[in-house]
């Protein structure tokens, strides 16, 4: 069993948390043991938080995107989900909801009520570390999916495929693993639902009207429940769901041996995630050195973590709404129905530039195009955090620890060192000097803008 | 789907990208990179842009070119049809959508090309591995990681990414990078959303000369410098010419109408970037679709057709070309929904002063299905890519084979097919094999016109290192076996010249 140093408890923050403060990370070291820290602080069970307002329970009308309060309510719903990224504290909930609103994704553009959103958003969290194959079979006929996937409406005698091939080909099976027929006959059995109001109904007249189906071979009188527990005796099933979960929280690229370890233990322990989760975070393998800092940040790993690593008590939300956007991560509007692909796609010439302007904007309080951000950073009080922030060059280097993964140079470190000094001597560093201030900003913002910071 | 560069490649290439690019954080200095000597630059015709218009989500091909007087495809599609009294007349029976009015205008004045039913065999109708097909010009069964554009870019600027060309080398406008420009030099284009924002953004990129530690995270960390290290390059070009060029008339308001208009600007401010990417989404219309599939057209007829007028205003037309494509086209029978589900061939159009005008091949037969109720293809997708490549961008027909990795007959869709190259120049020389090549590589060319040639081995710096074969040819092809030994790891030219004036240069990679 990996034993809880230092390195081992930041690499296993940095891939289970949105960031984490100095503190934080202190008392992660508290538990004691990686055991201790896996089963009593990440993936511990939590009440579900209550809901951002009463909207929430208001039965979706017309009105409500004529007079744009859809749009007001999905803010708020937005924000109100980056305050529980903000709250988690040592728990891993968070995350699986994102990996899991990623899996299952679902665009805001074409749902755009955000009370089904909400609920769907909810159904992640209740099933973050729970059983698999059970979320599958809610997820299938939760207003949301059948709002973007076109299961609202889809009669049996001319059933719309839209879902029964993502289902398969996306969620549970990948590729190559089901025929053009299994989709067919598998949208008569999803067909029947509409959403009305805040729930789905299911009518039987609009269901298909054979007596039986063929689908992987099997021939019978399908339900929805029946169906995803045939597509979840497929063989391919746990790997694929294991392989995403690999690439998503150890590396991009998956070492097909372990994600077929991972997959035994999904299927030994009924498609329940929370003993895979534990699983994998325990073992030797996450705890590979090579695996350091070897996932690029997504852009709410970069904002949300950047701001607790800052310890910025009121974060701009605002801010973070609209960089999202524009760093092509806006919450309930992923890109199309395979999610987020991650890593490498998160960078191009447009967004890294971008990354480097949101973090200068928490520095200087102003974004890229000179609207204010609220909660600046207050640079001097954050250095006296540190107790060696009147010793330059040790000041320095626990900065750079605190924000960096990656192993830096000496010659990198030593130009950190310069532009904090800016030609004045290390022994006359002081917080109190006059210029401290926007010295230490030119500190942060360097070591932000360095391509080393997008890693985790 | 970024490929993964090679880490002794990626440790040449960044100590030449960032050799002058200071690490500071005030403004950075742009840096001349050291330029190959021209003579060494490839054959290629230079002037000519392919603008390249995604709709991603599978447009529905038979609701955009309508078989309007098929009743069939009134049967197949009772709740979504368009009848021909509504839909603009083409000919040989098929009706353009409604909304296009532009681009009828442009069809009726010679201006655009429609082919029709492409596709390819055994399609794929999971939107993400049929753009990746589309992107990458494979077959169904083949995953390449490298784009076709990507492909064609690397025998354009064959020294990428040792030396960065002047100007941008392909442009995409939007924020994640398409696997078109992916190759496994590393990605050729420069992606932003607006030039000025772009510049002012990149301003305090810092880049460095650190070469990242040989680790799966250094692998990561090379990927990022490299962005940089270009953006760092291309933001300022980019800026001046969007300052410089200009629009004759105002552009839509949609976000194509912007990309287009921006696209126009850095075209008119001089950007001989050969290569862009446009994208509109919005088409995978499973439900309800003729109101969404109406504005599609709408907004795409109206973007084009602006950027055409203003092209001809500044007498750039000549050398553009647009050309639509999308993963896959729909099925023939709507659903119950008012829409359609993934299905397979559909048309592609292009427009530009170059173009025959009108339809190319038969109409979609809507009797013939494949088995799962589909369109067959007519042509293949390949046959288009190759035709746009040898008559519009100029590739020369080996090259274009080496692309694709099979030969594709050339469709009628531009009007001055030069059917040229090769035949026309008077020699080839192909890319050595195997490269990247480790003891020896094999050389060969051909000659077309009695000439006498040298064929020479030079390092990045334009010196030659070895003289491997010269005299006199006959007409006929030739190989050289080339001996490795001695020569240290690293990048090399080979080049060609003959007594006729011709020389033709290819990279050598030595491990």
């Amino acid at each position: 069993m990996p034993a809880l140093t230092s390195p081992n408890a930041k690499h296993l923050l940095a891939r289970t948390l949105f960031g984490f403060s100095k503190e934080q990370f202190q008392q992660a070291m508290g538990y004691g043991s990686l055991e201790d820290l896996v089963d009593r602080a990440l993936l511990a069970d939590a009440a579900l938080p209550a809901p951002p307002n009463a909207w929430v329970n208001t039965v979706p009308a017309q009105s409500q995107q004529d007079s744009g309060d859809a749009g007001t309510w999905y803010r708020e719903l937005t924000y109100w989900w980056y305050n529980r990224m903000f709250s988690e504290g040592l728990n891993f909930r968070e995350k699986m909801v994102l990996f899991w609103h990623n899996h299952f994704s679902c665009e805001r553009d074409k749902v755009n009520y955000p009370q089904y959103m909400y609920q769907q958003n909810q159904l992640f969290r209740k099933f973050a570390f729970g059983n698999f194959k059970q979320m599958v079979k809610e997820v299938s006929i939760d207003p949301t999916m059948l709002i973007y996937l076109d299961g609202n409406n889809s009669r049996g005698t001319g059933p719309n495929e839209n879902y029964a091939r993502e289902v398969m080909e996306l969620f549970t099976l990948g590729i190559g693993n089901y025929t053009e027929n299994d989709i067919k006959q598998a949208a008569k059995v999803l067909s029947g639902w509409q959403v009305k109001g805040l729930t789905s109904v299911f009518d039987s007249t609009r269901w298909y009207k054979e007596t039986t189906l063929t689908i992987f071979g099997k021939t019978a009188a399908f339900k929805v429940d029946t169906l995803i527990d045939l597509i979840f005796e497929q063989k391919a099933c746990a790997e694929f769901i294991c392989r995403k979960l690999y690439k998503a929280f150890i590396y991009y690229k998956p070492d097909e041996a372990f994600v077929a370890q991972m997959a035994t233990v999904l299927r030994t322990n009924n498609y329940e995630m929370k003993p895979l989760l534990r699983f994998m975070f325990l073992s030797d393998h996450f705890y590979q050195t090579t695996f350091r800092a070897s996932h690029i940040k997504d852009p709410q790993e970069l904002m949300v973590g950047s701001l607790k690593a800052l310890q910025v008590k009121l974060p701009d939300l605002v801010n973070l709404y609209d960089m999202a956007k524009i760093l092509q991560m806006q919450l309930f509007q992923p890109p199309n129905v395979a999610g987020w692909p991650g890593q490498r796609d998160w960078i191009s010439s447009t967004t890294y530039s971008y990354r480097g302007g949101f973090t200068d904007s928490l520095l200087t309080g102003k974004r890229f195009n000179g609207t204010a951000v609220a909660g600046k950073l207050d640079a001097v009080a954050y250095a006296r955090t540190f107790s060696n922030s009147e010793k330059a060059a040790l000041f320095v280097d626990d900065v750079i620890d605190s924000l960096i993964l990656f192993p830096l140079t000496a010659a990198k470190r030593q130009f950190l060192l310069d532009t904090l000094l800016d030609g004045t001597l290390a022994a006359n560093w002081s917080t109190y000097t006059p210029q401290a201030d926007a010295r230490i900003v030119r500190l942060l913002k360097a070591i932000m803008r360095l391509p080393e910071y997008q890693l985790n | 789907m970024k490929k993964q560069i090679n880490r002794k490649v990626f440790l040449q290439q960044m100590a030449v990208l960032t050799g002058g690019v200071g690490f500071g954080l005030g403004a950075v200095t742009g840096k001349a990179f050291g330029q190959i000597p021209a003579a060494h630059m490839a054959n290629v015709e230079p002037g000519k842009i392919l603008i390249i218009i995604q709709l991603a989500g599978g447009n529905d091909g038979l609701n955009t070119v309508i078989p309007a007087e098929d009743d069939l495809y009134f049967s197949a599609r009772p709740g979504i049809a368009i009848k021909k009294e509504d839909a603009l007349k083409l000919d040989q029976g098929m009706y353009l959508h409604p909304s296009a009015v532009g681009l009828k205008k442009l069809y009726d004045q010679g201006q655009m090309s429609i082919a029709q039913n492409i596709g390819y065999p055994n399609p794929n109708r999971s939107h993400f591995r049929a753009t990746d097909i589309w992107n990458t010009g494979s077959d169904a069964s083949t995953v390449l990681e490298e784009g076709w554009a990507g492909r064609f870019l690397k025998t354009r600027y064959p020294e990428f990414p040792i030396s960065l060309a002047k100007h941008p080398m392909a442009v995409q406008l939007g924020s994640v990078e398409s696997l078109l420009f992916q190759s496994e030099q590393g990605g050729f284009s420069t992606v932003f959303e607006d030039p000025n924002l772009f510049y002012q953004l990149v301003s305090g990129t810092p880049a460095d000369t650190d070469i990242p530690p040989a680790t799966l995270a250094g692998d990561e960390l090379g990927f990022l410098k490299q962005i940089a290290a270009a953006s760092v390059q291309y933001a300022g070009v980019i800026r001046d010419g969007a300052t410089k060029g200009v629009n004759t008339l105002s552009y839509p308001t949609s976000n194509l109408g912007r990309q287009f208009g921006i696209v126009s600007k850095l075209i008119s401010g001089g950007l001989e970037t050969p290569v862009y990417l446009l994208n509109i989404g919005g088409f995978d219309t499973h439900a309800n679709q003729l109101t969404q599939h109406a504005n599609l057209w709408k907004t795409i007829s109206e973007a084009v057709s602006t950027f055409q007028v203003d092209m001809m205003n500044q007498n750039l037309a000549d050398r553009i070309n647009i050309m639509t494509f999308s993963e896959f086209g729909r099925r023939v029978n709507q659903n119950g929904t008012a829409g359609t589900d993934h299905g397979t061939a559909a048309p592609m159009l292009f427009i530009g002063k170059t173009v025959r005008g009108g339809l190319i091949g038969a109409n979609p037969n809507l009797k013939a299905l494949d088995s799962n109720g589909d369109l067959k293809f007519n042509y293949d997708y390949r046959q288009v890519y190759s035709t746009v490549l040898r008559d519009h961008l100029g590739l020369d027909n080996v090259r274009s084979q080496q692309i694709f990795n099979s030969t594709f007959e050339r469709l009628p869709i531009f009007k001055n097919s030069p059917d040229a190259l090769p035949e026309a120049i008077t020699m080839e020389l192909i890319a050595p094999w195997p490269n990247p090549a480790s003891g020896y590589t094999l050389l060969q060319y051909g000659i077309f016109e009695e000439a006498t040639v040298s064929l020479a081995l030079y390092d990045l710096q334009g010196r030659q290192l070895k003289l491997i074969d010269s005299g006199l040819r006959k007409v006929g092809s030739y190989s050289v076996n080339l001996d490795l030994q001695g020569y240290a790891s690293g990048h090399y030219l080979v080049s060609l010249s003959t007594s006729r004036g011709g020389r033709m240069t290819r990279q050598l990679v030595i491990q």
